[in-house]
């Protein structure tokens, strides 16, 4: 089964937590990242909305913490996000989660 | 057998103990998570040891760690997911501690410096004996020529450790102990100052942080309403607030509102955004208060029974009208009748205030004005409103002077007046020193003046002082002696330091967590402490013994100060029960001030002499200022200044927090530093092209009281006419003797003012004026 990371976006807030636990636990310079934080906006969308949101997007060098998940850990990011508002899991059962918009969910 | 067994066998824990006079029982802390049996295990090639976070490096919350050590040292730092109060998760501050705990710039023995090597590099190491020799003989020098009150004890914001620095004062005997040249002690005391005065206690925003079951507490409902009041809970996590159970909070259900004048992610997801001109939320307060009671929308069942001076207020606020004061914050008028509808009509309501409230000149009325609306819905003791904080088990604040049954406090200590000026009549009832009064002491060489300063926990010259250039000189030229407690060398340390302690981080060191008021935890040593550093409180102890004695300072480890100090609160436990154990929380109940809780006396009521929540605050009337909130405009700002307007047309605002730095630390850590490289100011585009300023040019900010220069980041998330600039920075990289790494350069403080607000509370640290122009970089 392949697995993913499901990200709620409506509750990211930027805190760049998911960057530097990965960075941490695999060892990465500052400038190297297993998942990498990304801004939408901000857009005033009318006088009272504004869009401002943001969503962390694992790249190639995420191996989803194998080593940590084969001890029965969570991905250090998922463990120590802030807002949890990232998930771990088969992509079926992460995708059965999505309930309403601005979820992503990222294969591996 | 239970783990609440374990722990009640194993430290003989009563059901119930005496704290503040209310009896506090131990909550159920058998919560649905499987709490680990002790504070250390192995765990695949690693010694695990569970405790809190503190300081050093600073922070205000006491998120549970998992230190992971190999071979003597913390290999990494994992959140503790069985802690109620982080449920696993952690900041960038903790995860990159080994960073900081092994950093090539960390300072690992004490060092002397001649008084005429100040800012040279002519640092000497020296044994801690030798250091302890020079503190003694330089302190008992100064005090000898100059008198006791002759010495400075200058904080940070960095808990626990700032805690112990009053202790450390009263064994000095001196009254002169405060956030160092802070103006206006500008950083919650004029909030709590004024609202304790008000309701006899301190609330919280309840984010079910006082359970250890936490959101799943039957008690428990989620607030309708977070109302994020001049702060952005998520990165500043002030206080003993973790920003992101507000997050938690929005997946049940609450909403936001938000005031503040840059959107941030938290006014970005609210209901409602009030993009305010810095410095008139007062004005707000008031207008929402009009409407609130204009619209009958008030709890009356509270206002009747349980408030004081209701009518007066009301007639007070009939004034500030939604109209004339969305003039004066300049938003939308139908914004604050929407607003004053959400809370008048809400079940529960939350405040999440910040400390822009505080960094206006009467910051104190600031906070009235909002406590006030807490008071006009009844939201104090609400669930999902605003919580009593009363310290857990008498443990929370235990060691302040004014708790003179201790021998080290000398008798007549708080007799002593702090140095101060006449007119301050609410820092003066506190017995704090006035910022100004003591930098125009020693830069006037009045006969009173510090003679010397001990920086525990802070970087003024970075960071907590305004105009960091006179501080420099002042400090460094007429002091006779110095000292700098810290575990780098700061741009304060090298320009005044003759000695330089080194202090422990936390994971090499233990202590009591708490200083706030949901529950009692530890802080658990890991490791050996790197090179020769020294605890804050072992240090403590040391220095107390040589001017208290051994029989007032018995201590021979810091678990027994701590097992004293936990013994006076009366719970029957001691340092190893709370490490044991992790975390201890009160039972808290609601509505205490219907059951008696909230007073010594046990009565119902609230703890102040009307025994009422004081719309109309009584004490406040003997200080000879209004006892109502009010609003009054910066002392500088296009309305009340309009001339120098013209000159410095943009408001300045200052000190909004960033990811991972904590104030003037963490530059020197690679992975903190890559998410925030720069010191920066924030323009709104429109500004920006009035001024010829690009994305990413190099900003000189200037007004009547100096200069600096930042680097421009051009966002429509800052009101148009506001620039908001970066605090704390200083460039660790550079050479120490460069300007004492550069810390000048781009110090925001250059452009306020030391002056506080009438009676000595507040500062205008957030609502300035200034002008921009691109320079070179």
């Amino acid at each position: 089964m392949t697995k993913g990371l499901l990200i709620d976006y409506n509750y990211c807030t930027g805190c760049h937590t998911c960057e530097v636990a990965c960075q941490m636990e695999n060892q990465l310079p500052p400038d190297k990242f297993g998942i990498e934080l990304k801004q939408i906006g901000p857009d005033q969308i009318d006088d009272r909305t504004w869009q401002y949101d943001f969503f962390p997007v694992p790249t190639d060098r995420c191996n989803l913490c194998a080593g940590r998940v084969a001890k029965g850990k969570l991905p250090s990011c998922v463990k120590h996000c802030q807002a949890g508002c990232m998930h771990y899991g088969d992509i079926e059962d992460l995708a059965a989660q999505i309930t309403g918009s601005k979820f992503a969910l990222f294969s591996k | 057998m239970s783990e609440k067994d374990v722990m009640e066998e194993s430290s003989g824990l009563g059901k119930s103990v005496k704290s503040v006079g209310v009896v506090q029982s131990i909550a159920d802390n058998d919560h649905a998570t499987d709490r680990r049996e002790s504070y250390t295990w192995e765990e695949d090639g690693y010694t695990v040891v569970r405790g809190n976070a503190r300081t050093a490096p600073g922070c205000h919350d006491n998120c549970g760690v998992l230190m992971y050590v190999k071979d003597g040292r913390v290999v990494k730092v994992e959140g503790d997911e069985e802690d109620p109060y982080n449920q696993g998760r952690l900041c960038l501050r903790c995860l990159t501690l080994p960073e900081t705990l092994y950093h090539e710039d960390r300072q690992l023995y004490p060092m002397k410096r001649a008084r005429e090597d100040r800012g040279k590099d002519k640092w000497e190491r020296i044994s801690w004996d030798e250091a302890y020799d020079m503190l003694e003989q330089g302190i008992k020098d100064v005090q000898a020529r100059h008198g006791k009150e002759s010495v400075y004890v200058v904080c940070g914001t960095g808990r626990d450790v700032i805690v112990y620095e009053t202790i450390l004062a009263a064994m000095l005997g001196t009254p002169n102990q405060a956030m160092g040249f802070f103006p206006g002690q500008s950083c919650y005391i004029p909030r709590t100052f004024s609202t304790n005065l008000k309701g006899g206690v301190f609330f919280e925003g309840d984010y079910s942080q006082f359970f250890p079951d936490r959101y799943d507490n039957p008690k428990w409902r989620r607030p309708d309403y977070v109302f994020v009041w001049g702060n952005n809970p998520v990165v500043a996590n002030s206080d003993g607030n973790l920003g992101h159970w507000i997050v938690e909070c929005m997946k049940r259900g609450s909403k936001l509102i938000t005031a503040d004048p840059k959107l941030t992610w938290c006014a970005a997801h609210s209901e409602y955004f009030l993009q305010v001109r810095p410095g008139t939320d007062a004005a707000l307060a008031l207008a929402l208060a009009h409407v609130i009671i204009e619209e009958d929308l008030y709890d009356h069942e509270f206002v009747e029974n349980w408030t004081y001076g209701f009518e007066e207020y009301a007639e007070g606020v009939e004034e500030w009208t939604p109209e004339r004061v969305a003039g004066i914050c300049d938003i939308d008028v139908d914004l604050i009748y929407d607003v004053a509808r959400a809370i008048g009509g809400a079940e529960s309501w939350a405040l999440q205030w910040g400390v822009a409230l505080d960094h206006t000149s009467e910051g104190f009325y600031s906070g009235m004005a909002c406590w006030d609306l807490v008071g006009l819905t009844g939201m104090f003791d609400h669930p999902g409103g605003m919580v009593a904080g009363v310290a857990p088990f008498s443990i929370g604040f235990p060691w302040i002077p004014a708790a003179t049954d201790v021998d080290w406090i000398p008798a007549d200590l708080t007799m002593k007046p702090a140095i101060t000026y006449e007119s301050y009549a609410g820092l003066n009832t506190m017995g704090m020193p006035a910022s100004d009064a003591i930098l125009e002491g020693m830069e006037e060489g009045r006969e009173d003046a510090i003679k010397c300063c001990w920086f525990y926990a802070t970087n003024v010259l970075a960071n907590e002082g305004a105009v960091p250039e006179r501080i420099l000189k002042a400090v460094q030229d007429t002091c006779e002696f110095n000292i700098v407690s810290d575990i780098w060398m700061t741009p304060t340390a090298y320009a005044c330091a003759d000695l330089f302690l080194p202090v422990t981080c936390f994971p090499e060191r233990s202590g009591i967590s708490g200083h706030q008021p949901y529950r009692t935890g530890a802080i658990v040593k890991a490791v050996e402490p790197a090179g020769e550093a020294r605890s804050d409180q072992t240090v403590l102890i040391e220095v107390g013994k040589r001017f208290c004695g051994e029989d007032v300072v018995p201590f021979k480890t810091d678990e027994e100060l701590y097992d004293f100090l936990i013994a006076r609160g009366g719970s029957g436990m001691d340092y190893a029960t709370v490490r044991d154990y992790g975390w201890v929380y009160p039972e808290v109940e609601y509505y205490r001030y219907k059951t008696g809780g909230l007073r010594a006396d046990g009565k119902p009521g609230f703890n102040t002499t009307t025994m009422k929540y004081e719309f109309d605050c009584v004490p406040l009337q003997y200080m000879g200022v209004a006892s109502l909130a009010s609003y009054e405009e910066p002392p500088e700002s296009p309305v009340s200044t309009p001339e120098l307007a013209k000159e410095y047309p943009l408001i300045l605002t200052t000190g909004a927090r960033n990811w991972g730095f904590f104030h003037s630390e963490g530059r020197q850590i690679p992975h903190l530093r890559r998410v925030h490289p720069d010191p920066e100011v924030k323009l709104h585009p429109a500004d920006a092209a009035r001024y010829g300023i690009a994305e990413g040019d190099w900003v000189l900010i200037e007004n009547t009281y100096g200069s600096c220069k930042q680097k421009a980041h051009i966002t429509p998330r800052i009101k148009e006419g506001v620039v908001s600039a970066d605090h704390g920075w200083w460039f660790p990289e550079r050479q120490r003797d460069d300007s004492y790494f550069g810390t000048l350069e781009s110090n925001i403080n250059n452009c306020l003012s030391i002056k506080s607000g009438k009676i000595g509370l507040g500062n205008s640290y957030k609502s300035g004026l200034c002008r921009v122009s691109k320079v070179e970089g």
